[in-house]
C-alpha cells in the first residue's frame, strides 16, 4: 500500500522525465534502461575514480537507476530487445534486493583503500549484470546475464586486503566456470529437446512431451538431466549443496564489502534465476524436482549449520549461516506453490538485508581492529562499542528467527509453505536446524554482552558501514511490524509467475 | 468505593486497554533506557507500579461470566493490529497481534504484574549497565502480558519467543558464575519446545481446513479427533518445556540458580506458569477432545516429576537450587490439574499457578538474601538465621510454611483443591502427596539447619535490611490472602473453568 502510492508520488513528480525516455529512447530498449544506466555509471566512475573517489558518483548512479525502475512502469514497458529480458514484479523483486544491497555496500565501501575506481566500476556493471539475470526469460540471455554479473565479482574477489582473497578468488572464479560449463550444457540440451531457449517456450514444450501418450523415455531422461544441471550450476552461486565449498573462502577473505554484495546480491540473483526455470520451464515435472530439491534443501541446511558451529572467525560463521539460510529458503522453492513461493521472496528479501548489513558490520570490526575478527575479538562489544553491538545483537537475534525481528516471519512463513503440502517433517527438520543455529547465533550473544571485557578501550568504527548497518537493521525491524511491504509484493510476483 | 476507583481508572487508558497494558512496558523499555543509570531504576518502578494497578482495576472492574451463546467464549476487550497477510491459495490470513482476555488471562496478567514489580523491587543489588537490564526488565514484561492476552496462534508465538530474548540476557549477563551456560541451555531447550509447538499451529491452520490462527474460531469449529491428538502433543512439548515436566525440565536448575535474583523471582515466579497457561489454553481449552486423550499418560508424568523433584530437591546442600527444584514439584501439581481436566482439579492448578507464583518468588528473594549477608547458599554452611537475622528468618519460614502447603496459606488451598478434583477420576493420582510429605520433610529439615540451628561464632551475619525485605513482605500479602478467602481468583476463573469441563458445576 505505502509503496504504491509513494511510487505513483514519484511518477507524478517525475512525469516529465518519463516522458523524456520514452520519447527519445526505442521502446524496445526501455525495460532495461536502469541496467544501462548502472552500467554507464560504472563506466563513469572508472574514468572519475582515476582523479577522486568515485562514490558520489556511483551513488548518483544507484539512485538514477532506482528511480528509472519506479518510473518506467513494467506493465507497460516491461519487455526489452524482443522479450529476452522482461520486467514483471518477480524480476522487479530482485531488482530491488539488489539496488537495496547495492546501496548498502556502496556505503559502506568508504572502508575500502584499494584502487577504487576499479572497484566502483566493477561493483556496478556487476549490479548491471545481476538486474539482467533475474529479467531474462531466455536462456541464452540469462546465460549472458550471468557472465556480465560474475564476471566483475571474480576480480572484485581477488582485491581483497590480502595475499589470501587471491586464493579465495582463484576458487570462486574455478568453481564459478565449472558452474557455468554446466548451465551451458544444460542449456545445449534442452535447445536440442525443444528447439528453444525461451523459459516459457521450454515450459510449454515440455508440457506437450509429458501430457502426449506416447512418453519418449530419452526426451525425460534429457530433460530431467538438464534440470538437474541448472539446479547444480545456480546451486554454486547460491551456495547451496553440492557447490557451497567456495562460499566460506571468498566470503572471509575477499573484501568485506564485496563479501556482503556477493551474500545479499549475486545470491539471491541466482536464486531469482533458478525460481524462474523450475517454475516457468519446469513446473511439469514438479513432482520429479520436489524431491531433489527437498534433499538439496535438507544437505544445505545442515551442512551450513554444522559447520558454522564449528568456525572461528565471524566471517566464515556468517559465510556458513548464509549456506544454511538458502537451505531453509529452498524449502518455499521445493514445495512449489504460491505461497511457497512468495515465502522464499520474501525470505530472499530479509535475508539479503540482515546478511549484508552483518557481513558490513564485522568487516567494519576487522577493518578497525586490523584482523580477522574471531569470537575472541567481539568479548566485551557491549561496552567497547555499545551501538555497533546493539546492531550486531538485533541481526544475530533475526538471523535466529527471534522476534521482533522479520526473520521470525520469514521462517514462519517458509516452513508453513512446508506444511501446506503436508511436509511437516520438512518444516521440523528446517525448525530443528534453527534450533541448531542458536548454538552460534547465541554465541556472538555471549561474548558481546556477558564476557567480561579484556580491553576496555573504546572503538570507534567508521561512519559509512555503520550507517549501511543501522539502515539494515531498521529494514528488519520495519518488515517485522509491516511485512506487508515486501510480502504482498511477493504474493502478486508468485501469482505472476505460476500464470 | 474501590470499585469506583478500578473502573475509573480504566476510563483513563486510552484506547484498548489490553492493547495498553501490552504495549506500555514497551514504551517503558525505551524510556528506561534511555533514563541512563541513575534514572532506569525508577522509570521501572514507577511503570511496573502503574502496571501492577492497571491489572489490579482491571481485575476489579473485569466480570468473567458470560452468557452461553455469547460468540467469543467469554473473551472480552479484544483488539487486533495486523501485521501483514499470508495470501494462501485463495485464502488470505492475517499475521495479526489479536488480543482479548477472559477470566484465566486476567489473573495471569495480574500475576505476572505482581511478580515483575516485586522483581524490580528486588533489583537493588543489580549494579552493572543498569539501563540495559531495566529495558529488559520491561520489555519481559510485555511478552509475558502478551501470552496471557493472545488469542491467535501466531500473536502467541511471537510473544512467547519474545519473552525467551530478554530473560536470557538477563541469566547470562547479571548472573552468577556459569551463567552464560545457563542462559544458552534455558534459551536452546525453550526454543526448541517452541519449534515443534510451531509446526503444530500450522497443522491446525492447515489440517483444520479453516485457514485461520483464531483460537476463538478453530476451539468453536470442532476439530477432528486425531488431529486434536497431534496438536496436544505439539502442545506438551512447548508447554511441557517451560512447565517444565520431567524429561523436558533440565535446563531449570541451571537457569534459576545460575540467574540473578530477580531473574530467578521472574523464572519461577511467572515463565513457568506460560507453560501451565499453555496447557490450559492451549490443550485443555482448544482442543480438549485431543487433550483429554492423554489425561492418564500426563497425569502419570505429573505425579512422576513432583515425587522426583522433591526427592532431588532434598538432595540439593544449595538452598537456591533446593527451591529451583520445589519449584519443579509444585508445578508438576499444574499438569496433574490440567492433566485430570475436571473442574475442581483445573480451579487447583490455576490455583497453584498463582499462588506457587508468589510463594516462590518469596523463596528467591530470601536465598538471594542468605547468598548476601552470609556470603553463602549452602544450607549446611548458614547456621542460626533465627539468632542473627530475625527479620529474614520471619519471611524464610512464612515463605517455607506457605510453600509446603500448610493451611491457612495459598498453596495448601491449591494442592487441597487439585487433589480433591483428582482422586475421584483416577483414585491412584493420591500417590502425589507423597510428594508433599516429602516437600514438608525437606523444607523443615531446611528450616531445622538453617535458622533454628545455633549460630556460627566466627561468622558475622546481619539481618537483612527492611529495603530488601519490602518485595517478600509484599508478596506475601497475596499468599495469606488468598489462603483465606479464595474465592477472589475462583470466582474470576469459574467461569472458564465450566466452560472448558462443559458446563459441570465445579
Amino acid at each position: 500500500m505505502i509503496l504504491s502510492v509513494l511510487a505513483q508520488l514519484v511518477r507524478t513528480v517525475f512525469s516529465p522525465f518519463t516522458q523524456w525516455l520514452v520519447g527519445n529512447i526505442p521502446a524496445d530498449w526501455l525495460g532495461s534502461v536502469p541496467v544501462f544506466t548502472i552500467i554507464a555509471f560504472g563506466v563513469i566512475a572508472l574514468a572519475v575514480g582515476q582523479r577522486t573517489n568515485p562514490l558520489p558518483v556511483s551513488a548518483i548512479g544507484l539512485l538514477l537507476t532506482g528511480l528509472e525502475t519506479v518510473l518506467i512502469d513494467n506493465d507497460v514497458y516491461g519487455s526489452s530487445f524482443g522479450g529476452l529480458f522482461a520486467r514483471s514484479h518477480f524480476a522487479d523483486l530482485f531488482i530491488w534486493i539488489i539496488l537495496v544491497v547495492g546501496f548498502l555496500v556502496l556505503l559502506s565501501s568508504t572502508t575500502f583503500y584499494g584502487d577504487r575506481a576499479t572497484f566502483h566500476s566493477l561493483l556496478l556493471i556487476s549490479i548491471g549484470g545481476t538486474m539482467w539475470t533475474v529479467m531474462a526469460t531466455d536462456l541464452v540471455a540469462l546465460f549472458l546475464a550471468w557472465e556480465l554479473m560474475s564476471m566483475p565479482t571474480y576480480v572484485l574477489a581477488a582485491l581483497g586486503p590480502s595475499r589470501a582473497a587471491v586464493d579465495g578468488a582463484v576458487k570462486y572464479f574455478v568453481m564459478g566456470l565449472l558452474a557455468t560449463v554446466l548451465m551451458l550444457f544444460g542449456i545445449a540440451l534442452l535447445y536440442g529437446l525443444t528447439g528453444t531457449t525461451d523459459i516459457a517456450a521450454i515450459g510449454a514444450a515440455l508440457q506437450s512431451y509429458f501430457s502426449s501418450p506416447t512418453l519418449e523415455l530419452s526426451a525425460v531422461a534429457t530433460s530431467l538431466l538438464a534440470m538437474v544441471l541448472f539446479v547444480i550450476a545456480f546451486g554454486f552461486k547460491i551456495g547451496a549443496f553440492p557447490g557451497w565449498m567456495w562460499v566460506p573462502d571468498t566470503y572471509s577473505s575477499a573484501d568485506g564489502s564485496l563479501a556482503a554484495f556477493l551474500a545479499g546480491g549475486t545470491k539471491k540473483a541466482g536464486v531469482g534465476a533458478l525460481m524462474r526455470i523450475m517454475i516457468v520451464g519446469f513446473i511439469v515435472v514438479r513432482l520429479q524436482w520436489m524431491p531433489l530439491i527437498v534433499l538439496v534443501s535438507i544437505l544445505t541446511m545442515l551442512i551450513g549449520n554444522i559447520l558454522a558451529l564449528r568456525q572461528q572467525n565471524i566471517m566464515r560463521m556468517l559465510a556458513y549461516s548464509s549456506i544454511a539460510m538458502m537451505g531453509y529458503l529452498f524449502i518455499g522453492l521445493a514445495v512449489g506453490t504460491q505461497f511457497g513461493a512468495a515465502a522464499a521472496m520474501f525470505h530472499a528479501f530479509v535475508h539479503a538485508l540482515m546478511k549484508t548489513s552483518a557481513f558490513i558490520l564485522v568487516w567494519a570490526l576487522t577493518v578497525r581492529l586490523r584482523r580477522q575478527v574471531t569470537y575472541d575479538e567481539l568479548v566485551g562489544l557491549s561496552s567497547r562499542a555499545p551501538f555497533a553491538s546493539g546492531l550486531l545483537a538485533v541481526l544475530m537475534l533475526s538471523l535466529a528467527g527471534m522476534p521482533p525481528t522479520a526473520g521470525l516471519l520469514s521462517k514462519i512463513f517458509l516452513f508453513g509453505s512446508a506444511i501446506e503440502v503436508g511436509m511437516w517433517w520438512l518444516a521440523l527438520i528446517g525448525t530443528l536446524n534453527s534450533v541448531l543455529s542458536l548454538g552460534y547465533y547465541l554465541r556472538v550473544l555471549r561474548v558481546c554482552y556477558m564476557a567480561p571485557p579484556e580491553d576496555a578501550e573504546r572503538l570507534r568504527l567508521a561512519r559509512g558501514p555503520l550507517v549501511a548497518a543501522t539502515l539494515g537493521v531498521i529494514g528488519v525491524l520495519v518488515l517485522f511490524i509491516n511485512p506487508s511491504i515486501v510480502l504482498d509484493y511477493a504474493n502478486i510476483a508468485a501469482s505472476q509467475l505460476f500464470g | 468505593m474501590f470499585e469506583e476507583l478500578a473502573s475509573m481508572l480504566m476510563s483513563m487508558i486510552p484506547g484498548n486497554p489490553l492493547a495498553f497494558l501490552t504495549l506500555f512496558p514497551l514504551f517503558g523499555a525505551v524510556v528506561a533506557f534511555l533514563a541512563g543509570e541513575r534514572g532506569s531504576r525508577a522509570v521501572a518502578l514507577l511503570v511496573t507500579l502503574i502496571e501492577l494497578v492497571l491489572a489490579l482495576a482491571l481485575m476489579a472492574t473485569f466480570s468473567p461470566t458470560f452468557d452461553p451463546s455469547e460468540p467469543n467464549a467469554g473473551m472480552r476487550l479484544l483488539w487486533n493490529f495486523v501485521l501483514g497477510t499470508m495470501q494462501i491459495d485463495s485464502h488470505t490470513t492475517p499475521v495479526q497481534v489479536y488480543l482479548g482476555a477472559d477470566g484465566l488471562s486476567v489473573v495471569m496478567a495480574l500475576l505476572s504484574n505482581i511478580v515483575v514489580f516485586a522483581a524490580a523491587l528486588s533489583s537493588n543489588h543489580i549494579e552493572r549497565s543498569r539501563n540495559l537490564y531495566y529495558m529488559l526488565l520491561l520489555m519481559l514484561q510485555t511478552g509475558l502480558l502478551g501470552v496471557f492476552f493472545s488469542i491467535d496462534l501466531l500473536s502467541f508465538f511471537i510473544f512467547w519467543e519474545l519473552v525467551l530474548i530478554p530473560m536470557f540476557f538477563i541469566i547470562g549477563r547479571w548472573g552468577e558464575e556459569g551463567c552464560q551456560h545457563a542462559g544458552i541451555k534455558f534459551f536452546i531447550y525453550t526454543h526448541f519446545g517452541s519449534a515443534i509447538m510451531l509446526i503444530g499451529f500450522f497443522v491446525l491452520y492447515f489440517a483444520s481446513g479453516l485457514y485461520t490462527f483464531d483460537m476463538l474460531v478453530l476451539r468453536a469449529s470442532g476439530l477432528p479427533i486425531d488431529i486434536q491428538m497431534w496438536f496436544s502433543i505439539a502442545v506438551f512439548f512447548g508447554a511441557g518445556v517451560k512447565l517444565p515436566v520431567w524429561p523436558l525440565h533440565n535446563w531449570l536448575p541451571w537457569a534459576h540458580v545460575k540467574a540473578p535474583t530477580p531473574g530467578s523471582v521472574i523464572l519461577a515466579g511467572i515463565l513457568l506458569k506460560m507453560g501451565g497457561y499453555g496447557f490450559l489454553r492451549l490443550g485443555v481449552w482448544m482442543v480438549p477432545e485431543g487433550f483429554s486423550v492423554f489425561s492418564v499418560v500426563f497425569a502419570v508424568l505429573a505425579i512422576f516429576t513432583c515425587i522426583y523433584a522433591a526427592f532431588v530437591a532434598m538432595a540439593q546442600s544449595d538452598l537456591k537450587s533446593m527451591v529451583a527444584y520445589t519449584s519443579i514439584n509444585h508445578m508438576a501439581w499444574v499438569l496433574l490439574g490440567v492433566a485430570v481436566g475436571s473442574a475442581l482439579a483445573l480451579q487447583g492448578a490455576i490455583y497453584m499457578m498463582f499462588s506457587h507464583g508468589v510463594i516462590i518468588s518469596v523463596l528467591f528473594i530470601v536465598a538471594g538474601e542468605v547468598k548476601h549477608l552470609a556470603g553463602t547458599r549452602q544450607i549446611p554452611e548458614v547456621k542460626g538465621l533465627g539468632r542473627t537475622a530475625p527479620r529474614l528468618s520471619t519471611v524464610f519460614i512464612l515463605g517455607a510454611l506457605a510453600a509446603f502447603g500448610l493451611p491457612g496459606f495459598s498453596g495448601f488451598l491449591a494442592e487441597f483443591f487439585t487433589l480433591l478434583g483428582s482422586v475421584p477420576v483416577y483414585i491412584w493420582t493420591a500417590f502425589i502427596t507423597l510428594g508433599v510429605f516429602l516437600t514438608v520433610g525437606y523444607m523443615l529439615w531446611t528450616l531445622n539447619r538453617m535458622v533454628f540451628s545455633d549460630p556460627d561464632p566466627e561468622a558475622e551475619v546481619h539481618d537483612a535490611p527492611l529495603r530488601d525485605l519490602i518485595a517478600p513482605v509484599l508478596l506475601l500479602v497475596p499468599v495469606i490472602l488468598l489462603g483465606l478467602w479464595p474465592d477472589l481468583i475462583l470466582s474470576m476463573t469459574a467461569p472458564f473453568v465450566t466452560l472448558v469441563t462443559g458446563g459441570a458445576t465445579p
